[in-house]
């Protein structure tokens, strides 16, 4: 189906622009540092300025429906609002200009909170002065905006979810229960994830697999979910509505039919350690993960099974299995699946303590983890619910907890893991359960019991006798003879060195990213935190969205979190795609590339770059073309060519000079022209302000869809009109949102850099930096070092610049 | 040095990250032996008292300088450092043994920690040179100029 056009609004700008200007107090979030009086009424003295005003919130009804009234009664046809980040309220204005009657696309934002109040709370003159830098150019870039048309393509009804832990799986029932087709890949044999593994779940104290085991049931035979199991990702393609996605589907061995007797199990000579076990146990070559896994069918352990590449060593199994389903032959398959929306639930490892020296792990064998703990004590597991020491199968009579392993430190992952503390009073609780007369010590830093019911349980525990010390032993000893445990530490409380001798310790272990997340973030353009877990679109109002639409996040693969907000999530995450699915269409932002047949020489150096193949070469005219469905609006061809050939709509040249002329008009020598791309730099830059991290104010942004569309030309023409220095940031190399048009950025400042030092020119006036979204620190420590910087650039050196770039400045000037 | 300045060659934000976890001192070999305050505290009363207390405190001196707190903090603080600096600061306000203020006018007399004679001595028993002789001028130079001396209100 092609795109069609749809109509947006009706009125075009007449000639002469008439833009009204709305600069906004936010409260005191902008007002309490930048003099919004003095903003509106210099914004008022600006050219094509006819009406300009002060609002408290200007996001609010009342502040909505004043920009509505000013459009019809002062005939606007631009408007700027002054306030936060477009990442957050554009929408809002668009709509609203929208509904007024203008194209939403003549409307523009200037970041005053974000990218000013907040971060210079303690230099209100400067602040101010920026903000109407910052207003100055927005009104510039107003006065060029055009209206566009925006296309809507259709959605493809089915959804991909990937990752069969409890946040998949809720996912997938939800979405196929409203009669969407659901693809479920989970890479290992069976769905289930962590929560499988677990016995009993906090604060209900449920039987974990219990109340599991009916969903996965109900999952695997979901006449809406076709159930994906040993498969992994391998590429997307696409964009929100059109994925194409290829699968890779790992053999089995085991066809269908398997009955799961486990005749098989029992002849095979091959053992190796249970993973669903946390090792405690063994398992063959051929078995069945667990005893309710889904799909119910056995697997074989290539690695492990003596037959290899196809030779036959051994067929125990094959002569065992008296259904004939051992099928040795079967094959890797690569499938194609065409899916409206993605769910990205895969969920997190367990962190692994051996590197903490001090604590033994896997030195001494009566310490375990807390996910050994619970295949423990599960009736299912290893020791058939009986808490034993894996040195001497002896019930410990003492035992103890240690919280925040792996958490909460420098040395290993920074956050807290969110359900390590709640782990351990549950574990507490089920020790005391059935061996009442045990000794329970927990040793913590803090208790975190924040949730619904968590406090309760902790009172319980600590009720029944389990003894709460704050202070983490300093070290384990092990008594060689006993293989007892001796703990040394401080406890703060009472201010006393402890020497406890227990029977055995259970390390409270937390939870972290999967250690291959990497891969499936750069199939699927997603962005990670600095804790390295997929960042959402906005952490309060877009919780589950991630940055590229149509993908969306569930359960831990987001953050730490307990089952019942992965499953919350999971039900988000299925309702945010079901809306876009349900809906069957979606419009894409009119920001595209257009090429202009009368100045194209054909040279084709568009074609190279452009990260979409959306270009090709008309053979009939010798010119290029553009593949509008298929452009992603990174810009990348249009700063390539040099003839100027190709219009970035939205984000044209001519909209990008007035902003550096704006930026340059008043000592241009003490500012930064930066050059951020929306979807990291920018972003970048957002989070510093909500993060409150101060720093100088030289910076004026200037936003671009990506860091490919920054020209040689806009670099060269800042520094013709004097600028200090230029600043060209975009998302890290593997993670660009346009597959990797930031590559050419590279190369850009390259070249500009070797032109700078031919003209003997000092080129760290102009630094590329790469900034993600989580970089807020890393953005204003990139500020403060080019302020700093930019104090030692002499006049002179600016004087300099000015000759050399001068002919870029336009015939009119150069004369 | 005034302890502003003892905090000046930190990153004073660092030393507030600690969160009472308490295995610095749970590590420290000399908290087990006697009644040294161990890291946690002194860093603590640091924090929240200032150093006026914590550097009239003798057993500053316990602290081994081994590092071990240092190695096992989960926030990577680095108190030998801190530790390192307060001692300065307590041996400008006389807190400093006997022992350690003996061993440092050695220094400064012969340039050396260990009686010489008796190192002589056992190098001989295994043939071994003589050990090189040291310009005591120039450390005595160094130790003038940094105001060692008169901190210590050392003679030399
Ligand atoms: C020791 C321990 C005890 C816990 N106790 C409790 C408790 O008592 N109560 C409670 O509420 N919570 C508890 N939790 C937390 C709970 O386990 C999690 O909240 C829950 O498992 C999260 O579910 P999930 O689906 O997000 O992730 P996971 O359970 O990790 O599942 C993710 C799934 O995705 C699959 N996968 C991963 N990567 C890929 C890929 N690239 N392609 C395809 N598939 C992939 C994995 O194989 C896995 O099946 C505990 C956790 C631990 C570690
Ligand atoms: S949940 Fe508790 S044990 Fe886990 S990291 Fe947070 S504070 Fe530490
Ligand atoms: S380079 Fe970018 S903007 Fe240009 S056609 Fe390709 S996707 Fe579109
Ligand atoms: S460096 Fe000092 S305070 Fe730290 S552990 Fe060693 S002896 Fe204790
Ligand atoms: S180990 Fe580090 S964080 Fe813990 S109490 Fe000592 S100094 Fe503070």
């Amino acid at each position: 189906m092609p795109p069609k056009h749809r109509k947006i609004a009706t009125t075009t700008p007449g000639k002469d622009p008439r833009i009204g200007v709305f600069v906004c107090h936010c409260g005191l979030n902008i007002g309490g540092t930048v003099d919004v009086d003095k903003v509106a009424e210099y914004a008022a003295s600006l050219p094509g300025v006819v009406f300009s005003a002060a609002n408290l919130y200007t996001c609010s009804q009342p502040g909505q429906e004043e920009i509505k009234k000013a459009i019809v009664e002062q005939g606007l046809n631009r408007v700027v609002v002054a306030s936060c980040s477009p990442r957050l309220h554009e929408p809002t204005f668009r709509k609203a200009c929208a509904e007024a009657g203008l194209n939403p696309y003549l409307f523009e934002m200037a970041n005053i909170r974000e990218h000013c109040s907040w971060v210079h709370l303690h230099d209100p003159e400067a602040a101010t002065m920026k903000a109407m830098d910052l207003v100055g150019m927005a009104v510039a870039r107003a006065r060029l905006l055009e209206p566009q048309k925006e296309i809507t393509v259709p959605v493809t009804k089915s959804a991909l979810v990937i990752g069969g832990g409890v946040a998949g799986i809720q996912a997938s029932l939800d979405l196929a229960d409203s009669g969407f087709k659901v693809y479920l890949v989970e890479r290992s044999a069976s769905i289930g994830g962590h929560m499988a593994q677990i016995d009993k779940t906090f604060p209900t104290m449920d039987c974990s697999i219990c109340i599991l085991a009916p969903k996965m049931a109900e999952a695997g035979r979901h006449p809406n979910i076709e159930l994906l199991t040993m498969s992994e990702v391998e590429h997307v393609d696409g964009y929100v509505g059109n994925f194409t996605v290829k699968v890779r589907k790992r053999p089995r061995f085991v066809s269908d039919e398997c009955t799961a007797c486990g005749d098989c199990t029992h002849d095979c000579p091959q053992i190796a350690p249970d993973e669903f076990n946390a090792g405690l146990s063994t398992r063959k070559a051929i078995y069945i993960p667990f005893a309710q896994a889904v799909p119910s069918t056995y697997v074989i352990d290539l690695d492990l099974c003596l037959n290899k590449e196809g030779i036959m060593a051994c067929d125990k199994c094959l002569q065992a299995c008296k259904a004939r389903c051992i099928q040795f032959s079967q094959k890797e398959e690569t499938l194609q699946l065409q899916v409206g929306t993605i769910i990205v639930a895969t969920g997190v490892d367990v962190y692994d303590p051996t590197s903490l020296t001090e604590y033994g792990y896997r030195r001494f064998p009566n310490v375990i983890t807390s996910l050994e703990f619970e295949r423990l004590i599960n009736a299912g597991g290893p020791s058939q619910g009986n808490l034993i020491r894996p040195y001497d199968q002896t019930v410990p009579k003492k035992v103890a907890f240690l919280q925040c392993i792996g958490s909460r430190s420098t040395r290993s992952n920074k956050y807290c893991s969110n359900i390590c503390c709640m782990n351990t009073i549950k574990d507490s609780l089920l020790i005391k359960e059935h061996w009442p007369e045990t000794e329970i010590k927990v040793f913590y830093i803090d208790i975190r019991a924040f949730g619904k019911g968590f406090e309760d349980l902790y009172r319980r525990s600590r009720r029944e006798g389990v003894e709460f010390i704050r202070g983490i032993p300093g070290e384990i000893i092990e008594d060689p003879e006993t293989r007892d445990l001796i703990l040394i530490g401080e406890n703060m409380l009472l201010g006393e060195w402890y020497k406890y001798q227990v029977d055995m310790v259970i390390l409270s272990v937390g939870i972290e990213p999967r250690h291959d997340s990497r891969r499936l973030q750069q199939i699927l353009n997603l962005s990670t935190g600095q804790d390295g877990f997929y960042l959402e679109a906005h952490p309060k109002l877009r919780p589950v969205d991630t940055a590229s639409s149509g993908i969306f996040l569930a359960g831990c693969a987001e953050g730490p979190k307990d089952v019942k907000d992965s499953v919350t999530q999971a039900s988000a995450a299925a309702a945010r795609a079901g809306i876009l699915m349900s809906r069957g269409e979606v419009t894409i932002e009119a920001i595209t590339a257009r090429v202009d047949p009368e100045i194209c020489t054909g040279c084709g150096m568009c074609i190279k770059v452009c990260p979409y193949h959306s270009i090709y070469k008309d053979e009939e005219t010798g010119v290029a073309r553009v593949v509008e469905a298929s452009c992603a609006g990174c810009g990348t061809c249009a700063a390539e060519c040099q003839f100027g050939a190709i219009k970035m709509l939205h984000f044209s040249d001519e909209q990008i000079y007035a902003q550096i002329d704006s930026a340059t008009d008043n000592e241009p020598e003490k500012k930064i022209v930066s050059f951020c791309c929306n979807w990291c730099s920018y972003a970048g830059a957002d989070f510093a302000g909500v993060s409150r991290i101060q720093y100088p104010p030289s910076a004026r942004i200037i936003r671009t869809m990506c860091s490919g569309r920054v020209s040689p030309g806009f670099v060269r023409y800042a520094f013709a009109r004097g600028a200090g220095a230029v600043l060209v940031s975009g998302c890290h190399p593997a993670d660009c949102h346009y597959i990797n048009a930031n590559m050419q950025t590279e190369k850009r400042i390259r070249r500009i850099h070797k032109e700078m030092r031919r003209n003997g020119l000092n080129p760290e006036r102009l630094q590329l930096a790469w900034v993600s979204a989580a970089e807020g620190q890393r953005f204003a420590s990139i500020m403060e070092k080019m302020a700093d910087f930019l104090k030692r650039v002499s006049p002179e050196e600016i004087r300099k610049t000015k000759e050399v770039y001068r002919k870029y400045l336009g015939e009119e000037a150069a004369q | 040095m005034t302890v502003q300045k003892v905090w000046s060659l930190f990153d004073r934000s660092q030393l507030y990250e600690c969160y009472e976890c308490s295995k610095c001192s749970g590590s420290c070999p000399v908290t087990l032996a006697g009644d040294f305050l161990g890291p946690r505290k002194i860093l603590l009363k640091c924090l929240q008292h200032g150093s006026g207390r914590v550097i009239r405190d003798p057993l500053l001196w316990y602290c081994t300088t081994c590092q071990v707190c240092q190695d096992r903090c989960p926030q990577e603080i680095n108190i030998p450092e801190l530790l390192t600096g307060l001692r300065n600061k307590a041996a400008k306000i006389g807190n400093i043994p006997e022992r350690v203020k003996f061993t440092v006018e050695k220094i400064a007399k012969t340039g050396r920690s260990v009686l010489g004679f008796k190192v002589e001595r056992e190098r001989k028993r295994y043939n071994l040179p003589p050990v090189v002789e040291i310009s005591k001028e120039e450390i005595s130079k160094i130790l003038a100029e940094t105001g060692f001396f008169k901190d210590l209100k050392i003679d030399h």
